[in-house]
């Protein structure tokens, strides 16, 4: 982002700058002070002064390396991914002592450092109550570590006398350069703080509008979540019950059909209504509690579907052959439950809608595809309305990246005969031999 | 373990390693403690002394027999006239004696920029050190605000030079030690009466005089002055009077040397320098002369103005302890302080040196006659005697009284106070310069 440079490209500046005012009171008192001392002018200095200075040498050597130390500081101090800085305290501890000891070292003359540390910290540290610490903190040190403000405490010598034993014209350049250094110092800071500060308010405009732009994405996708679980659940009722009730009112009719000529036949028959009905409450039950066909649950694929067949024929007196060419059937839970309900639907739709007696169900490997092939004897449809069943079948099968399709038998170039078709197509995620 | 806290490892290991060095170095230090000290060629009180050296040498020599491991350096040749501007120099770049001699004239400064360390903890905690051997004139010189910073080394007095060839030729006799203003301008008036070329004084201002009438220009701290006070104004008045003899003829140092003036304020150092022979025939070759007292004010008593050569030791001494111990010894110590009497031209700032009867014999052996300096005269000078706070602008501030009270006698008087508004310019310069 251009502000995050600009304030680090500021922030470079700042410590060039620093380190410019360093070397300049760090180059003028040893010189001025060799200097006084080879003409000869020691004791007017020291007289000027009216108290020791530290040893020349001092001021560069203890100031520099001060500085380099904050440097490092200030440069290899990091933030984890959150932007959460590490060893704040230490950091923040580190940087002010710093601070303070460039200042003690360059005699109190500059505390624009300060200014350098502040701007580190306020950038590093993003709790508002710190930072107003920091803030106070620094301002005083800027404010009151002056030299003018705390001479009479210091001992140290006042930086005008090392400018006093130059002539006019040098004090004036010299001058100038201190007071040049010191205001770009000041002027980098104010500059560093309105560019972090308009960085700070845009980023939490930004964030604000992609909230506002999540929680109203939030909204939507809980409404679709909604829908799509009601639609999953007339699913399940429809796949569930629908197949139950169908083969409950054909077993029941047939029964009814059969009571007085044959009392037993129709007992057996209601029985298997009755058991029909069982599961039919037990699958609207597992429903409900997994919406997962319950013998699925408790069987595999191919036991679920031939169990399924056997309560389909027993309930309907309706011929299935069920042919399974596809070896030994594994499929993750999602495609066991589309297949199961896939070959749920067609039969009950062969029985329901085409009045079929003889239903043909093949499961068979085509390349990397499963085909569903169902057909039934019935009387076909003359006009094909995709209805709910079809519907959902589509759908659980899209959601599979699968295919269908459908149509009598007698549109089959392969076929010809009379009835309706179902050949749905699935994938092959995982087939596994075995058992 | 992250970056930082391998940063925080890194640097603790840092520290460590500087620290060891740092101790290393200390301790590799301490085998041979060098203490140095800081000592001028020569005399500062202008007379030459070609011994300058030789009792530091003894007294360094005795010290690192002492203190075994502990060397004693100083650097030689540095004349009295350059040693201010040496020391303040070695001050800026840190690297000042341990141990050096203060000049009267730089007391103030090096107490006022805080490079001489004060000496108060390590005299109560020394049991062998006793300031009530000095005389109180002397050990206050190296006092400021009540606290000691220096030792006395040496003290030289201001006394008075008299001509006795000349108060012979007109029938005077020597006036006594407590002799007063008063004896002082009948001599001059008879002299001068009596003998046509001669005259009065030479180099006696008022301001030397001031102290004998128990007063003083300036005030302790320096910022003020009191030239208007009675007994500042008698001081004027009575110089004047005894240059009034001279009959406006301005005495030189020619006239001295020739033997025609009676009385001449001199330092003690001098005294002793040309009392003895050979040198007492060969300075002047045609008169006799001797020293006494400062003549007394109506107000005052025989005060001479003392200038006391001190010892102090830096505030970075690395080992105060034995800068204490060295300052002791060269300040302190009966033995040195003897040898530093016999061969110095000062007085011993310790009564009991000073006053040592066999010294001062010593002393007067080569003097023709009587001499007015026995220990009794020692011991009254110096107990009286005053020490001149050389503030800074002290010079300054002295020479524009000086010069406004010469106007002023030059000038006729009567025309209003002339004093009082020089007072007031001297305050005014005393009160900027602060």
């Amino acid at each position: 982002m251009g502000t995050e440079k600009r304030v680090l490209d500021t922030s470079m500046l700042m410590l060039a700058v620093n380190f410019a005012v360093i070397l300049f009171y760090g180059i003028i008192c040893p010189v001025t002070t060799f200097r006084i001392c080879r003409s000869l002018q020691a004791y007017e200095f020291l007289s000027a002064a009216g108290t020791i200075p530290q040893n020349p040498l001092m001021v560069p050597l203890g100031a520099l390396t001060q500085f380099a130390l904050l440097t490092a500081v200030s440069l290899r101090k990091q933030t984890d991914e959150n932007g959460v800085p590490r060893n704040a305290g230490f950091v923040c501890f580190a940087e002010i002592i710093l601070c303070i000891g460039i200042i003690w070292s360059l005699n109190f003359y500059y505390t624009g450092i300060a200014l350098l540390v502040l701007a580190d910290l306020v950038n590093y540290i993003r709790d508002n109550k710190v930072r107003v610490l920091l803030l106070v903190i620094l301002v005083f040190i800027f404010a009151f570590g002056r030299y003018e403000v705390i001479s009479a405490q210091t001992g140290k010598v006042a930086f005008s006398v090392y400018l006093s034993f130059y002539d006019a014209k040098i004090q004036g350049y010299l001058s100038a350069i201190e007071s040049v250094l010191v205001s770009a110092n000041i002027l980098l800071f104010v500059y560093y703080m309105v560019l972090l500060f308009n960085g700070e308010s845009a980023e939490k405009e930004r964030i604000r509008s992609l909230y506002d732009q999540l929680k109203k994405a939030n909204s939507e996708l809980e409404r679709m979540t909604e829908i799509r679980e009601r639609n999953r659940l007339a699913r399940e009722i429809h796949d569930t019950l629908g197949h139950t009730l169908t083969g409950i009112i054909m077993a029941s009719e047939a029964s009814l059909a059969l009571f007085d000529r044959q009392p037993e036949e129709a007992r057996k028959r209601l029985e298997a209504v009755a058991g029909a009905a069982r599961d039919g409450l037990s699958d609207v039950r597992q429903s409900i509690r997994a919406l997962r066909p319950d013998t699925l649950e408790k069987h595999t694929l191919q036991q679920a579907l031939e169990e399924m067949i056997k309560k389909f024929e027993a309930a309907t007196s309706v011929k299935v052959d069920f042919r399974q060419e596809a070896g030994d059937l594994y499929f993750a839970s999602d495609e066991e439950d589309a297949l199961y309900r896939i070959v749920q639907e067609c039969l009950t739709n062969a029985v329901r809608h085409g009045h079929a007696d003889a239903i043909c169900v093949t499961i068979r490997q085509q390349e990397s595809a499963l085909l569903i092939d169902i057909r039934d004897n019935g009387r076909g449809s003359a006009d094909i309305k995709e209805g709910f069943g079809l519907r959902h079948m589509r759908e659980r099968l899209d959601l599979l990246s699968g295919s269908v399709t459908y149509g009598n038998r007698k549109d089959d170039p392969g076929d010809g005969q009379e009835g309706f078709y179902v050949i749905a197509s699935l994938p092959v995620r995982s087939i596994k031999g075995g058992n | 373990m992250d970056k930082a806290e391998k940063n925080i490892g890194w640097f603790v290991i840092l520290m460590t390693f500087l620290i060891m060095i740092w101790g290393t170095v200390d301790l590799t230090h301490k085998r041979t403690v060098t203490l140095r000290v800081g000592v001028y060629a020569g005399s500062y009180w202008d007379s030459p002394n070609g011994d300058c050296y030789r009792i530091l040498d003894q007294a360094i020599k005795r010290f690192e027999s002492e203190h075994e491991g502990v060397k004693v350096e100083y650097v030689s040749g540095i004349g009295s006239a350059d040693y201010s501007e040496w020391l303040t120099e070695q001050i800026l770049m840190d690297r000042e004696p341990d141990v050096y001699f203060v000049l009267p004239e730089d007391f103030d400064l090096l107490v006022t920029s805080g490079a001489l360390a004060p000496l108060d903890h390590l005299i109560l905690l020394d049991g062998s050190f006793d300031t009530e051997a000095y005389y109180e004139p002397c050990l206050s010189a190296g006092r400021r605000g009540g606290i000691q910073y220096a030792l006395p080394q040496e003290s030289v007095p201001t006394i008075m030079f008299v001509n006795k060839t000349l108060l012979s030729r007109a029938g005077i006799d020597m006036p006594a030690a407590d002799w007063t203003w008063n004896d002082c301008l009948n001599i001059c008036q008879q002299v001068t009466e009596r003998i046509p070329e001669a005259y009065s004084t030479y180099d006696y201002s008022w301001n030397d005089a001031l102290y004998a009438n128990n007063a003083s220009l300036f005030s302790e701290r320096g910022d003020s002055c009191s030239l208007t006070d009675s007994n500042i104004r008698d001081a004027i008045r009575f110089i004047s009077r005894l240059e009034e003899m001279n009959h406006g003829r301005i005495v030189t140092s020619r006239d001295f040397d020739l033997g025609n003036v009676v009385f001449r304020p001199f330092l003690y150092s001098e005294y002793r320098m040309y009392q003895p022979f050979p040198w007492r025939v060969k300075k002047y070759t045609n008169f006799e002369w001797d020293g006494l007292p400062m003549p007394a004010g109506p107000d005052g008593d025989n005060v001479s103005v003392l200038q006391t050569m001190l010892m102090g030791m830096s505030s970075r001494a690395d080992h105060p302890e034995l800068a204490w111990e060295f300052l002791k010894l060269l300040c302190y110590d009966r033995e040195i302080q003897l040898d530093l009497y016999k061969y110095s031209r000062g007085i011993s700032p310790i009564a009991e040196i000073a006053e040592n009867s066999g010294i001062v014999e010593l002393l007067q052996k080569d003097i023709p006659g009587t001499t007015e300096f026995d220990a009794e005269v020692i011991h009254r000078i110096m107990t009286s005697a005053v020490e001149v706070h050389r503030f800074p602008g002290y010079d300054r501030a002295l020479m524009m009284a000086e010069n406004g009270v010469r106007e002023e006698a030059e000038n006729d008087s009567s025309r209003g106070d002339g004093l009082l508004s020089l007072q007031r310019e001297i305050n005014e310069f005393l009160s900027e310069n602060k």
